[in-house]
């Protein structure tokens, strides 16, 4: 493992790879610290530039915009009180009431070096844990397969939704569009309706810029007429207020190792997300502090707890994905798609086919947190100034690179179209409270169940119950129950609580 | 006066009529998916068939759109009041409208008009929808930007963009 390391070292400290994470880096700080535009956006408006790179390069790239994103969330909040990604709520307790004392400098500084700090221990368990999953998930046949995947559809649908019938219904709906066009298994013609532009399919791209970006660009025309915030940043008089000391690192350490391993873990569990990394930290951060009443007045382990959890998120996020073939969240299903539009299977087999690149990707993952610690800590200024362009700048290009985007994948006008349409889709869903995350991993992960189904059905014959007969098969089925009866337990407590409020309003 | 009709419209619906009118569209589709033959055409037979999966999902569908619109029927029906989350803001939703209208003409346009003409036209527009007024810069910007994505598309990654079709 180690010699692999060193060589993804050696392959990724080359021109190409160094300056797409740093164009990702840039982008991503950029479009995390604007309010309103989140990392889903950059990544699904950067990835088809990365279809005409090498992988490595084009993976790097993507990856780096996705942590750096996640950081750049931060900065708004500090500075504005404005989150820009959701995971930053808490941040933005703590971080504005440093930043309205003048200590803006110190807030911004910590949430980058807790950033930096999660990531790097997440990505160092990503490194080291991967790889013997995936020979443990390697033993797995087809049958397994199928039920694992019956696993990450219940546990996605359950986890993901406003509520269970929403999460799972969005996930359905994903796997009907995923149906359409020529099966690979059969060469059938499905449910095209006799539209013959339907023959291939819906294509990937189109469909995820239309469910995942383009209804943020439709939520900014419809909050087109709120004012918008200049990102300044006050510089103190008194140079300590402006840094975090050595001492202050070392006192807030312990809390960023606990945060990290907590966002380690959840990110490793499908459908939970950095947002619910950042709560369960920050209460354990305050459950355990000598001083809990400093949190949300200008805590730095609050600051400190939030950002390292919902960072470590970014590289645990990628075990069951890299191991399991199971996109935990809406980030790394575009990731996977990313994977395999370069002809690189995300799962088990990646750490034997694709041995190179995986590990140059992980170096990368590394090397991400270097740059991003560098060029975050002496482009603040920078990065304020470009982050409050004002929305009619941004929005109208986004609206082109969508376009452009679109059309990039077939040369066709035809995807244009169906951008249109899962555009319109992906803000119908948010109104009725589906879920697009849901739908988008439904979508991808319907023809491995096809094929995986379709090759479990030849191994046993006419046989069906010896479907049910592997201890494996059974363990997925337990968590399957399980995760959809906690959903449920979960959302039934919200529900009563948000009836209790309505009633006393 | 057409934003004073939507916002009309839009304040008589909720959350429940529009899970009743989605829910009740999902299952009809389903029960088409369920019912018609020759949805599937061509192909070698396996043991699964072709139609499985697709009837499958469509049960699920029916059976959690059950789940979802029959609790917001009978709200309805009930009258009962509203949760938060079941309100729909209407406020901005002419914005919507307007921005799906520019966004349907380009993509007519773009045949036509081609990615150099329609493209300034596009960006202009959706950037005084979203109350720009800074018109020396947007105008710049709705110049340059097209052209370097159409040069750069056709030069760096051989990508090229609809051209003007007269």
């Amino acid at each position: 493992m180690f010699s692999n390391i060193f060589q993804g070292f050696v392959t990724v400290l080359s021109v190409g790879p160094l300056l797409g994470i740093m164009l990702g880096v840039c982008v991503g700080i950029v479009f995390g610290a604007i309010p309103g535009i989140s990392a889903i956006m950059a990544i699904a408006i950067i990835l088809p530039l990365t279809f005409y790179v090498d992988p490595i390069v084009g993976i790097t790239m993507l990856l780096a915009v996705y942590k750096a994103g996640i950081y750049g969330g931060s900065i708004s909040a500090i500075l504005i009180n404005t989150p820009g990604a959701a995971a930053s709520f808490l941040t933005s307790l703590d971080g504005h009431a440093l930043a309205r004392s003048g200590k803006a400098g110190k807030a911004l500084c910590m949430a980058l070096y807790a950033s930096v700090t999660g990531e790097m221990l997440a990505t160092l368990v990503l490194i080291f844990v991967a790889a013997p999953i995936s020979l443990i998930s390697l033993q797995a046949g087809p049958i397994e397969k199928v039920w694992l995947l019956v696993f990450a559809f219940t546990v996605v649908g359950s986890m993901t939704g406003e509520s269970v019938p929403r999460g799972l219904l969005s996930c359905c709906l994903g796997m009907m569009f995923a149906m359409v066009g020529m099966s690979s298994l059969t060469g059938a013609v499905r449910l095209t309706f006799g539209i013959p532009d339907l023959m291939s399919g819906f294509t990937f791209l189109p469909v995820l810029i239309g469910v995942l970006v383009m209804p943020e660009v439709i939520d900014a025309v419809r909050r087109r007429k709120t004012p918008h915030q200049d990102l300044v940043l006050k510089v103190s008089d008194q140079p300590a207020d402006n840094r975090v000391s050595l001492r202050e690192y070392r006192s807030v350490l312990g809390t960023i190792i606990k945060s990290s391993g907590i966002g380690t873990v959840v990110g490793a569990l499908p459908g939970l997300g950095s947002s619910a990394a950042a709560f369960l930290a920050y209460g354990e951060a305050k459950r355990s502090s000598k001083a809990p009443e400093e949190f949300g007045k200008g805590s730095l382990h609050g600051i400190a707890a939030a950002e390292s959890s919902n960072n470590a998120v970014c590289g645990s996020s990628m075990i069951p994905m890299l191991t399991l073939s199971i996109p935990g969240d809406d980030v790394t299903a575009l990731l996977m798609g990313a994977f395999l539009i370069h002809g690189i299977t995300p799962g088990p087999t990646i750490f034997y086919e694709h041995t190179d690149v995986i590990y140059a990707i992980f170096a990368g993952f590394l090397l991400v947190d270097l740059f991003l610690l560098v060029i975050a800590r002496f482009g603040f200024p920078l990065w304020m100034r470009v982050a409050s362009v004002p929305p009619y700048f941004i929005f109208p290009c986004v609206t082109v690179f969508a376009v452009v985007g679109a059309f990039t994948a077939n040369q066709s006008l035809t995807d244009v179209m169906i951008l249109m349409v899962f555009t319109l889709l992906g803000y119908g869903m948010r109104l009725v409270g589906l879920n697009p995350a849901a739908f988008i991993i439904g979508f991808i992960l319907m023809p491995l169940l096809e094929q995986n189904l379709d090759q479990a059905v030849s191994i046993v014959g006419g046989d069906y119950l010896r479907m049910l007969s592997s201890p494996i098969g059974w363990i997925f089925i337990g968590l399957s129950v399980l995760s959809v009866v906690s959903a449920i337990r979960s959302n039934r407590r919200g529900r009563r609580r948000m009836a209790a409020f309505a009633a006393a309003e | 006066m057409p934003n004073r009709c939507l916002q009309i419209a839009v304040r008589v619906m909720t959350r429940r009529h529009l899970d009743v009118i989605l829910c009740s569209a999902l299952i009809l589709a389903s029960v088409l998916i369920l019912t018609l033959d020759g949805l599937a055409l061509g192909g070698v037979e396996t043991q699964l068939g072709s139609m499985l999966m697709p009837r499958v999902v469509a049960t699920l569908i029916i059976l959690f759109s059950l789940m979802i619109g029959l609790p917001s029927l009978r709200g309805l029906l009930q009258d009962r009041p509203l949760l938060p989350t079941e309100v729909i803001e209407t406020e901005g939703l002419d914005g919507v409208m307007i921005y799906i209208v520019i966004f349907t003409a380009y993509w007519w346009a773009l045949p036509i008009l081609g990615f150099l003409v329609a493209t300034p036209a596009v960006i202009f527009a959706v950037a005084v929808l979203l109350g720009g007024r800074s018109w020396l810069p947007m105008l710049s910007m709705s110049l340059i930007t097209p052209t370097v994505i159409f040069y750069g598309c056709r030069e760096l990654i051989r990508v090229y963009l609809p051209e003007w079709s007269f």
